[in-house]
């Protein structure tokens, strides 16, 4: 009987005061959560076959530049994207393609021929002709694209 | 624990001073109308938490205006509740502000000692409803284009000066990206400071004097 006195009109209005409040918040608040971190945790990467060109183009045991451009939602804009390959053959039936993004920062590595390597101007990494790190802070070799040959075609999985 | 961190912090804010003067404040034996007030109040928390949410994504030029909104309706999770949320609330302030006005001018609630609340209510009524006009552009479809076309001609109305009111609201002779961005940063900057600040001038006074009570037959 004590117990049940204790509620009385103030506390119970104040209780349901709370409660209310409480709920609005949280039903408020984790959609408000959800809409700012969402985008984040989107992955829209769906990848793709890409045709790089006739394997005729690449050139014996020296890496190859291949370029093709892919399309890039970002939330509502489309951008265009170009994209550059390596690709090195040592018999034009194996193939490799590396990704021309360096490992250490994100910069453009390029081909410099006359030293037979890769090198990246940002830190100065250096990768060989396979991709493998000689020096410099990269960690690890440069990023391979699956590769396939269709006839005469090269293609390459990438998005 | 709590009570005694409830205690620290009051031995330096005097909360609960603060606390008793805003709700525990005695008030008169009234009716159900004289909740249009922190009805109108819980509208504008919801329209300044959801606004700020939408500005989350929101871009007020002409090229992503349309397409950001769409974005927010249809692909950021939860977007078509905060959006819908903003959109009807706009409305429903509007509607239960006018509401509390009437309540007010029937219960005789503007009269002395309470005057100065009424003048900011007035202000505050004026301040919504500029904010249902300048938001209004920002989905920037073709309601909000010709409506806002339309709107802002009838500040050309006035002989002489009319012209030129029309240029300043439009930001030159036709709607276009700098009338978006004017309204949009009235909508998020101007309007926010003036409605924020007129709510504590009213709520502060709301609280001084107190509330009217229902007028009887003899007053």
């Amino acid at each position: 009987m004590g117990d049940e006195q204790r509620i009385n009109r103030r506390n119970f209005l104040s209780f349901a005061t709370w409660a209310i409040g409480g709920i609005i918040s949280i039903g408020m608040g984790i959609p408000a959560i959800a809409y700012i971190i969402g985008p984040a945790l989107q992955r829209t990467n769906t990848q793709d076959w890409i045709r790089l060109g006739p394997t005729v183009k690449v050139e014996l045991k020296t890496p190859t530049l291949f370029k093709f451009t892919i399309q890039r939602k970002t939330g509502w804009i489309v951008n265009e994207e170009e994209v550059s390959v390596y690709v090195l053959t040592d018999n034009g039936r194996d193939f490799i393609a590396m990704s021309n993004v360096c490992t250490h920062l994100g910069c453009r590595v390029r081909w410099i021929s006359d030293q037979e390597e890769f090198f990246c101007p940002c830190h100065n990494g250096v990768f060989d002709k396979e991709g493998k790190v000689v020096s410099g802070p990269p960690p690890r070799p440069l990023d391979r694209y699956e590769v396939k040959v269709e006839g005469d075609q090269l293609l390459v999985l990438g998005g | 624990m709590a009570t005694r961190f409830g205690n620290w912090l009051d031995e330096r804010l005097a909360w609960r001073q603060v606390w008793t003067a805003i709700f525990l404040r005695k008030i008169p034996k009234v009716n159900w109308f004289y909740t249009l007030g922190s009805a109108s109040l819980f509208l504008a928390v919801n329209q300044i938490v959801t606004g700020i949410l939408l500005t989350i994504y929101y871009v007020p030029t002409p090229d992503h205006a349309y397409d950001s909104v769409q974005y927010i309706s249809t692909q950021v999770q939860a977007g078509w509740l905060i959006r819908g949320l903003h959109h009807w609330g706009a409305s429903t302030m509007v509607v239960v502000v006018t509401l509390h006005m009437l309540r007010v001018i029937f219960h005789g609630a503007y009269k002395y000692p309470r005057e100065v609340t009424w003048f900011t209510g007035v202000v505050l009524l004026l301040t919504v409803i500029g904010f249902g006009f300048t938001g209004y552009l920002l989905p920037w479809d073709q309601k909000a284009y010709w409506a806002t076309t339309v709107g802002t001609r009838i500040a050309a109305a006035p002989p002489l000066i009319g012209d030129t009111i029309l240029r300043i609201v439009r930001g030159g002779e036709e709607l276009t990206a700098i009338t978006l961005a004017r309204f949009f940063g009235v909508h998020i900057w101007i309007l926010p400071t003036v409605l924020i600040l007129l709510i504590a001038l009213h709520l502060y006074l709301v609280i001084r004097i107190g509330i009217s009570s229902v007028p009887k037959r003899e007053d």
